[in-house]
């Protein structure tokens, strides 16, 4: 164990070679801005408005995180299977009173079919991208992503976009036939560094203590191997040696942390191998993360930041039963996680019900009364079934919306919110 | 790996374990040197290439991070070597079934010592796969026909009720629900855009035209076409019947605001 002296030394070094591995990184944030004075592309600017606070970087770089007037750059996987994720993401910003735009007029990255299927190109992502960005700027709002493959493939079309002319210039013209310019976000920013800045204002917030939860964290890929210079880092969290969130929103929460040897490994998710050789990723999820997490870290929870992740984790342990491997550790999100212990309703808010994986027993051991909160769901189902209109967490998009936009310039308005 | 066999027999019966698809190919010899030199130089002259390949010094420390080289007969570093070997067939033959074992997690990339984008040159090697129309790569994305329509015609990867028991019998009971309960489970999330059951979001008209624009644009479409022509026709059909439907509402929503001023 190294003492905080020799973790700062460590990182110095580090922050004075800029290096992965042995490769020099440039911060292409400088030539981003001398591409913006040029005319070249526009910057979308983190401003006063958006209340930013300042993290470090795997280097020690400054990197600015706006809270506020956010775009939520939805995850398709997330919606699709764990909408608790983003509707707890939702929740607490209701709570800070957060401006945020939440609408019909964005796309998925695509990159979880680029990386599964390679059905389409660099130009097509990094233009599929921008068109997503000049939704955010055109409203005046600055984007937040929800997921880790979108994070990962976003800092990587920044990059490609800042670097590559020919690329540049293609964009520029697919942009222009869509009514639209060639805009970069000033930082590519996910939403756990969202809950990462924002972790004190939400631990005071706990009504059910964690302090007798010991949970495992599994670091998604895409968030530190992908562009690995733009995660953030903290001195106070592992020497500063992985990634800071969501060991950082544990260690505020009051949770247990608990390692295990195969922290490093991916989550088996692999893009067509979740879909179609599935047997492949549960074998790997199992025995090479969520047995380790149980046999070693004696996890009741195990924690991740990312939408690829819980869902492999979450659907494959299921079929372990075959091999009496029944461990059920619950999977969340560390927002979800963040959201129980604050008090959201388990199934109104953060929706566990769309977990394979049940999670009622992190729920019990939390002093959560989970039966009664089941109670008041099938209640609330029954209400819905007989048409009654369903609780929202911010006003519904306008009838029109559904063929088109027609609130540019006109950031989230007050009655609203 | 006995784990793998045997829960895929206890799923599945005596059915045949699913496989990797061996190379398909049905060209003569001679076809298939022209096709594996025409990609060959592909590759080679993709932008790409001279960033993401920088040589190799064989150290395997690639292959000791990457979760697919404990699964399956894969290594990045072996497919840096075919990356780096100059026999168009090398390159050719990687790409039949390989190339498709990747989990694109960027562990290798992270790893490399001699800063080598593996996982990215692994990319380009499976879009080329894909626009040169292989048969080994048509048979590979066949059961992603429903997946690329939701892609192309939402930006969507999957929707919520395509997430059925007969697909996913090992996600377990509880992971799938019966079409009239999945309406009502996704009437009980608190946001609006995403209690629809065909997409994960509900994606407006308009979101959805510009995303099948730029697919056009970037050459995304003949792409998708070399491997299923069938799948690209219906889409554009969908997406004309949209421009008409999009066209009409526009039209209308703007006579109104002129006399409403």
């Amino acid at each position: 164990m190294l003492n905080a002296d020799q973790i700062r030394s460590v990182l110095e070094e580090r922050a004075k070679n800029r290096s992965v591995s042995d490769k020099k990184v440039a911060d292409v944030r400088e030539e981003m801005w001398t591409l913006h004075d040029k005319g070249e592309l526009t910057v979308i600017p983190i401003t006063s408005k958006n209340s930013p606070l300042e993290v470090e970087t795997l280097f020690g770089w400054k990197k600015k995180i706006p809270t506020d007037y956010l775009w939520h750059h939805k995850s398709c996987g997330q919606c699709g299977n764990i909408p608790g994720y983003p509707a707890s993401l939702l929740w607490f910003m209701n709570q800070f009173g957060t401006h945020y735009l939440n609408e019909p007029h964005q796309t998925s990255c695509t990159a979880w079919n680029y990386h599964g299927t390679a059905t389409s190109n660099p130009v097509a992502l990094a233009a599929v991208a921008v068109r997503n960005w000049y939704r955010a700027y055109e409203t005046g709002t600055f984007p937040l992503i929800h997921c880790g493959t979108s994070y990962g493939d976003y800092k990587e079309m920044r990059k490609l976009l800042i670097e590559n002319r020919e690329v540049r210039e293609k964009v520029r013209e697919i942009m222009k036939k869509l009514g639209k310019d060639l805009v970069i976000p000033e930082e590519i920013v996910h939403y756990s560094e969202w809950v990462h800045v924002m972790r004190e204002r939400i631990a005071a917030m706990v009504r059910y203590p964690l302090a007798n939860i010991v949970a495992t964290v599994h670091e998604p890929c895409h968030y530190y191997k992908m562009v690995p210079e733009d995660a953030i880092y903290d001195p106070r969290v592992y020497g500063g040696q992985r990634p800071a969130p969501p060991t950082s929103v544990l260690l505020a929460l009051g949770a247990q942390v608990s390692d295990y040897s195969t922290w490093y490994d991916c989550c088996g998710f692999g893009f067509r191998h979740i879909l179609t050789e599935r047997e492949f990723t549960r074998s790997f999820a199992t025995l090479r993360k969520i047995r380790p997490m149980v046999e070693e870290a004696h996890s009741d929870v195990l924690i991740t930041t990312d939408t690829g992740c819980v869902t492999t984790f979450d659907k494959s342990q299921w079929v372990g039963k075959v091999h009496g491997m029944d461990y059920s550790l619950p999977v969340l999100a560390e927002v979800q996680l963040a959201a129980l212990a604050a008090g959201a309703h388990p199934y109104k808010i953060v929706q566990i019900h769309w977990h394979s994986t049940p999670v009622e027993k992190l729920l019990q051991k939390m002093d959560i009364n989970h039966e009664q909160y089941r109670k008041e769901f099938t209640e609330y189902l029954n209400q819905l079934r007989n048409g009654a209109k369903p609780e929202l967490l911010h006003a519904p998009r306008l009838e029109i919306e559904k063929y088109f936009a027609v609130n540019k310039g006109n950031v989230i308005s007050e009655e609203t919110k | 790996m006995v784990f793998r066999v045997s829960v895929m027999k206890a799923l599945l019966g005596n059915k045949k374990e699913p496989a990797m698809i061996i190379a398909g190919a049905k060209e003569s010899a001679g076809e298939t040197l022209a096709l594996a030199q025409s990609i060959f130089s592909q590759f080679r002259a993709d932008f790409r290439y001279k960033e993401y390949v920088r040589g190799c010094l064989n150290c395997g420390e690639c292959t000791t991070g990457c979760p697919a080289a404990r699964f399956y007969d894969f290594s990045p570093r072996e497919m840096l070597q075919v990356a780096l070997s100059d026999d168009p067939m090398v390159l050719y033959n990687a790409m039949q079934e390989k190339i498709w074992a990747c989990l694109q997690c960027y562990t290798c990339t992270m790893r490399c010592r001699f800063g080598n984008e593996i996982a990215g040159i692994i990319s380009v090697m499976r879009e080329l796969a894909v626009k040169n129309g292989l048969e080994s790569t048509k048979e590979l994305l066949k059961p992603y026909s429903r997946v690329l329509l939701k892609i192309m015609t939402t930006g969507n990867q999957v929707s919520p009720d395509m997430i059925q028991p007969d697909f996913f019998p090992d996600w377990g009971p509880s992971a799938t629900s019966k079409q009239s309960e999945l309406s009502l489970l996704r009437k009980a999330i608190p946001i609006d855009v995403l209690q629809v059951t065909d997409a994960a979001w509900e994606v407006s008209l308009q979101t959805s035209l510009e995303l099948f624009e730029i697919y056009k644009e970037a050459g995304v479409v003949d792409m998708v076409a070399a491997v299923d022509p069938d799948l690209v026709e219906m889409i554009e059909d969908i997406v004309a019947d949209w421009k008409d439907e999009f066209e009409e509402m526009k039209k209308e929503y703007d006579s109104k605001v002129k006399q409403d001023a």
